[in-house]
């Protein structure tokens, strides 16, 4: 088992290397909404607005770009899984896929590589995203992250749970629908039907307080949220929220852990002999 | 002892239409080379797919080494190698890679794992070439690679989905010869099927014809060759006068069939019934300009038993319909 595993992970991991490029394009998106999208939403700006109410609507960050700054991670981690899905398809495709069926390597190997090697792009994105931010409040005219609570080895802790539970909880869907699905358009469709509503039901891109109550009871239990909530508490501090940040993560464990099992069942079932 | 490959009754209905598979039973013995040929769309690929658990038979079953294929498949997939029609491997890999990948994934060390990649790239010559991405091969080394990935365990069992399609004579006589070698040496047992009939008939212990998902024929090449009832004379003569009725009296002539000047006899010898022809039709005032007398090959086999040269030539096949027919019932299916 461990041997087709690691022989499977070395396949993804070189295949990553022959194809820097790819990984460049998927950097192009997270680059243009941070240097953009997230500059433009100057809220403290708005005249009227309270530095108070400000705090509430951002939970505690003390801009936007800073809170839409720990959103990006979760936003980062559901598009770098969009291309691992895909891949299990092209290998279809280019009848790589057949060979592996025709090794008795275990299903778990077989998927548990590709989730491996396949969170490493988006997992390593989050971080690049979290650095980059960091930096822009260094750079004149631009707006950056500014962490205003002390994170401790706790904090850094959880949010790399966070980070990898997000990662890893994305890529088991979007494998998940690649071993079921055999088309790229279909694949491609399936996914953005899953991911945009999940995307745009959580509180990772808008602030909190203008989103309408409905919204904020959906998104309350949203992964994407918790993983964000995991990083903005232990960044800006607690006042505005309920619960500690560990709550956030064991919803986000169980929201991984349910999907994990979702893709067993339906990963062994397509890897079976076809009917 | 059990024979390696056991085949009972293997059907196989794709969507519930297309009868792709429609009953076939054989046995394949040790050390065996079997072929198995048949037009495009017979149901060979079928037949390798039910048998190397590929793909689950609708009904019948196979037996791999004495292990039932539909109880065990995994550990079928051990004992035995499959080089696949298509290509399977990965172009963004070295040859080199590809092998290494392989033997991993049967489980094989790391370090044995290099060894044997290392022994069959120099087998299968793609030596400089190792270092380079698969893609960029030509057709014969990613064949030679295919076969390369499909021994990289040892297995005693092998099964070659059209090993040799697009090879240079050199090249599948390069290939078969290879194969010869393992037989000898590993006491392997190989399952082909191939469009290449000569190679068939050189290589192959025993041949199967299959045919619209039936096997309609089995043997060794001479018995195949035999049940064509033995040689073929073509005469042809100088006049217009039709001599069949003359040439079907001569003693040892089995049938006649004329078109114009020219005469095909299929008779158990041609050396015994030239002569007797050529002055039978002489007394029937008819002279002979040309005779050929032509050993039958196994094309000729192939055809009297499946009946035509392409499939081409005669539109869609019955399966062909049947499955057109499949697709546009689920693009309905689909919209409903
Ligand atoms: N997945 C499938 N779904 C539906 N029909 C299929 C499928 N695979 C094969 N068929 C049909 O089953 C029949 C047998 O196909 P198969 O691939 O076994 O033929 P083959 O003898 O290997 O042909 P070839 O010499 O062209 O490789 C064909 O009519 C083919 O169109
Ligand atoms: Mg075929």
């Amino acid at each position: 088992m461990l041997r087709e595993f690691s022989a499977l992970t070395r396949r993804e991991l070189l295949r990553l290397t022959r194809n820097p490029q790819s990984v460049f394009v998927g950097l192009l998106t997270p680059i243009l909404y941070l240097l953009l999208f997230g500059q433009g939403f100057n809220l403290g700006s708005l005249s009227g607005s309270s530095a108070a109410g400000l705090q509430y609507a951002l939970l505690g960050a003390p801009n936007y770009f800073s809170y839409f700054a720990a959103g990006m991670v979760g936003f980062v981690s559901v598009t770098a899984s969009l291309f691992v899905g895909a891949n299990v398809i092209f290998d279809k495709f280019f009848g790589i896929f057949k060979r592996t069926r025709g090794t008795p390597a275990p299903s778990a190997a077989v998927f548990g590589s590709r989730l491996i090697a396949g969170s490493v792009q988006p997992i390593g994105f989050a971080f690049l995203v979290l650095v980059l931010a960091i930096l822009f409040a260094h750079i004149g005219g631009l707006s950056g992250l500014d962490v205003t609570a002390s994170v401790g080895v706790v904090g850094a802790v959880e949010i790399l749970l966070a980070i990898v539970l997000i990662a890893f909880m994305f890529v088991t869907l979007a494998l998940t629908l690649g071993f079921l699905i055999d088309t790229p358009q279909t694949y491609f469709a399936a996914v953005n039907a899953l991911n945009l509503p999940t995307l745009f039901t959580s509180d990772a891109l808008y602030p909190w307080g203008t989103m309408p109550h409905w919204l904020q009871d959906i998104a309350t239990y949203n992964p994407i949220t918790l993983a964000v909530s995991v990083l903005r508490e232990n960044m800006f501090g607690d006042s505005l929220y309920t619960y500690p940040p560990e709550v956030y993560l064991a919803g986000l464990a169980a929201w991984a852990a349910g999907m994990g099992i979702v893709a067993i069942i339906l990963v062994r079932r397509a890897l079976r002999p076809s009917n | 002892m059990t024979d390696p490959i056991v085949a009972e009754g293997l059907v196989k209905t794709y969507g519930g239409k297309v009868q792709a598979v429609k009953g076939v039973s054989f046995e394949v013995h040790t050390g065996e080379a079997y072929g198995f040929i048949g037009p495009n769309g017979a149901g060979k690929t079928t037949t390798v797919s039910m048998l190397s658990a590929g793909l689950r038979p609708t009904s019948g079953r196979a037996v791999i080494d004495g292990v039932e294929v539909a109880a065990n498949p995994e550990e079928v997939k051990r004992r035995i190698g499959v080089v696949f029609q298509e290509s399977t491997a990965d172009g963004d890999l070295t040859g080199r890679e590809n092998l290494e990948i392989a033997a991993g994934l049967y489980g094989i060390s790391r370090r044995e794992g290099k060894e044997r990649a290392s022994a069959l790239l120099e087998r299968m010559q793609i030596g400089d070439a190792s270092e380079r991405m698969a893609k960029t091969y030509s057709g014969g080394m990613r064949r030679r690679l295919e076969l390369g990935v499909g021994l990289i365990h040892r297995p005693k069992i092998l099964f070659l989905d059209e090993p040799t399609l697009g090879l240079d004579p050199q090249g599948r006589a390069g290939f078969w010869q290879f194969i010869q070698q393992l037989r000898k040496e590993e006491g392997l047992t190989v399952f082909v099927t191939t469009h290449y009939l000569d190679e068939a008939d050189q290589y192959c212990d025993r041949i199967a014809i299959i045919d619209h998902g039936t096997i309609v024929a089995t043997g060794t090449p001479t018995e195949l060759k035999d049940k064509l009832g033995g040689d073929v004379v073509t005469l042809k003569t100088s006049t217009a006068q039709d001599v069949s009725e003359t040439l079907r009296q001569v003693p040892g002539v089995l049938t006649v069939q004329r078109q114009d000047s020219s005469y095909r006899l299929k008779c158990s010898s041609g050396e015994v019934v030239v002569p007797l022809a050529v002055e039978a039709c002489s007394k029937a005032g008819s002279l002979i300009s040309t005779v050929s007398v032509k050993r039958p090959s196994l094309d000729e086999v192939f055809l009297e038993f499946t009946g035509r040269e392409f499939r081409e030539d005669e539109g869609p096949s019955a399966t062909d319909k049947a499955i057109l027919g499949a697709r546009l019932q689920s693009m309905r299916g689909g919209r409903r």
